[in-house]
């Protein structure tokens, strides 16, 4: 009963788009720029730079020269990358080049020229003079803070109806509590929870399809373009195509732009919007200068360091944050609440809950950790002590283990074997490759959590003629063509 | 023939175990394999719901522990 932390990523998402999708996206020099930027990793940069401007393809054995045999593992993943991102293709049997669109792109992004207006078009419009960089980060701070503490309210809510129907349907609300929580946490990753709700956004209007009059790749490459403008800036609403202009709206609610209520031939990015693509080192300088510019004067300025917990379980917050407020209440029995301060319990059903709403146990504590209030780091150096009390620490988790009766884990079940060698064969390699989950030497049954490498290995040691002597049943493809179809729908 | 067969292994306690294999005996739609006495394996589709009951008769059949009563003020509800 695992749940799935990793929230959804930009690399994940842009994974599973098909290869026309991004000689689509790769048309905006915006696009293929905040793609080099944001997607890969330096040595993939250093290839990428190479091939930019090389006439004929690479050959892979030059390439090979380039990278020092201890780099094999990053080279290759290097590679793997660049492949699954569609950003170079095979030439030949030994060789490679970029794709002509990335090309293309890109080097019209490093050399300027064109009219593709693809890094967006200054307004000339003069600047309204209560518009600026502190206003901007106010206001795209409130904003997000608005629509976290949305998901952290409306998540018990939807829980509870999705309960029954057990489908896919809580998922996506957990996913986004599980990411309230750890923004709230660590605000220098605001930039991927951005992204998370982007993603979210771009699949149901992939999921809304052609009658919400919304491409999705049109709005993740106005999203790209959005990343490179420049903050504190006006750009012009004209220059922007019909189905972008009909984005605004949702961009304005997520705070990612701000549109002056009497002027609306302009919009500012705001740094939610320009630290899009930024890599995560200069996200980390930029996210604190978010964090000064934002903690002067604004009223939960104090929601870090203010909770106590003590060792019989109550827990004291010192905020009047109500984001903060709602995040402890989702695992904490609030039972009093004054003018800046809150206090509750923690309790078996409190955890429970939150568990069942997919938080889990570390992440409460490690929550609990990040926000304890001065006087416990005080009392924690002083006494020579862990800064939460232990027993409350494995007492949450005890109580998370409660709730897990049983784990489960996918995969294949291996039986019927012809001989005793076939099965050991097989069941130590898988063992070996690390897929095992459980086998039994008098039944002849093993349980792997993978099968395409032991399909490979029992074909290559296989000494029957034809290839491939593991079949999947009737029902086995019946069941895998059913849980295609239900992502598909999803 | 060896077959690979698509399913959930499920891993817990042999308590937990039996009272799976009762929800199973209505009508045998979850079990694909009873392994050993404390995993087996069940239909993929089939784990949520079988998680729910799973719940359902815990809820039933376990006491849950009485509010505890360390507090020194409304302990009534």
């Amino acid at each position: 009963m695992s749940v799935n932390t990793n929230s959804l990523q930009l690399s994940d998402y842009l994974e599973k788009l098909p290869g026309t999708t991004f000689k689509r996206l790769y048309q905006q020099p915006s696009t293929a720029f905040a793609i080099f930027r944001r997607m890969l990793p330096h040595l993939a940069k250093t290839f990428v730079m190479a091939m930019l401007y090389m006439p004929t393809p690479f050959l892979i054995s030059d390439l090979e020269i380039w990278v020092k045999p201890t780099s094999k593992r990053q080279k290759d993943q290097a590679l793997a990358t660049l492949r699954s991102l569609h950003i170079i293709q095979s030439a030949g049997p030994q060789s490679m080049t970029l794709t002509t669109n990335f090309r293309n792109s890109l080097r019209l992004a490093l050399e300027g020229g064109g009219d593709h207006h693809s890094f967006g078009v200054p307004s000339t419009l003069p600047v309204p003079s209560d518009v600026d960089l502190a206003f901007l980060d106010r206001y795209a701070r409130k904003k997000w803070d608005d629509i976290l503490h949305y998901v952290v309210n409306s998540v018990e809510y939807s829980d509870m109806r999705d309960k029954d129907t057990s489908g896919g349907g809580p998922k996506a609300s957990v996913k986004e509590l599980l990411i309230a929580g750890r923004l709230v946490e660590k605000r220098s990753e605001a930039n991927s929870q951005v992204w998370t709700l982007l993603l979210l956004w771009l699949e149901a209007a992939d999921a809304a399809g052609e009658r919400a009059g919304m491409d999705s790749v049109d709005m993740l490459s106005f999203l790209f373009l959005l990343a490179s403008l420049e903050l504190g800036r006006g750009y012009s609403t004209d220059a922007l195509t019909e189905p972008r202009r009909n984005m605004l709206p949702y961009l304005v609610d997520f705070g990612l732009i701000y549109i002056p209520p009497h002027d609306h031939q302009q919009y500012f990015p705001t740094r939610l919007a320009t630290t899009l693509t930024s890599s995560e080192s200069s996200l980390r300088s930029v996210s604190a200068g978010f964090l000064a510019a934002s903690e002067g004067g604004i009223s939960d300025a104090g929601d870090k360091n203010a909770i106590i917990l003590e060792t019989n379980f109550r827990v004291y917050a010192y905020t009047s944050s109500p984001l903060q407020i709602a995040v402890l209440a989702l695992f904490c029995e609030l039972k009093m609440r004054f003018r800046e301060l809150v206090s509750g319990k923690l309790s078996r059903q409190s955890i429970r809950k939150a568990v069942d709403m997919g938080i889990t146990s570390d992440q409460i504590i490690s929550y609990l950790a990040t926000h304890a209030h001065e006087q416990m780091h005080r009392l924690a150096a002083a006494q020579k002590k862990p800064l939460l009390p232990p027993v409350i620490v494995d007492q949450i988790r005890l109580w998370q283990l409660d709730t897990e009766r049983m784990s489960v884990c996918p995969g294949f079940l291996f039986k019927d074997f012809e001989s005793v060698r076939e099965y050991e064969d097989m069941a130590n390699f898988a063992g070996e490759i690390g897929v095992l989950k459980w086998r039994n030497d008098r039944k002849g049954m093993f349980f792997a959590s993978k099968v395409e490498q032991i399909k490979d290995f029992s074909k290559s040691t296989s000494p029957t003629p034809y290839p491939g002597r593991l079949f999947l049943n009737v029902t086995d493809l019946w069941l895998f063509a059913v849980k295609n179809r239900r992502k598909a729908e999803q | 023939m060896v077959r690979a067969v698509r399913g959930v292994l499920v891993e817990c306690d042999p308590a937990i175990k039996s009272i799976i294999v009762n929800i199973n005996s209505e009508n045998n739609e979850y079990i694909i394999e009873d392994l050993d006495d404390s995993h087996l394996v069940v239909q993929e589709n089939k784990v949520q719901q079988l998680k729910h009951l799973l719940d359902q008769r815990l809820k039933d059949t376990i006491m849950e522990p009485e509010r505890d009563s360390d507090s020194d003020r409304d302990v009534k509800d």
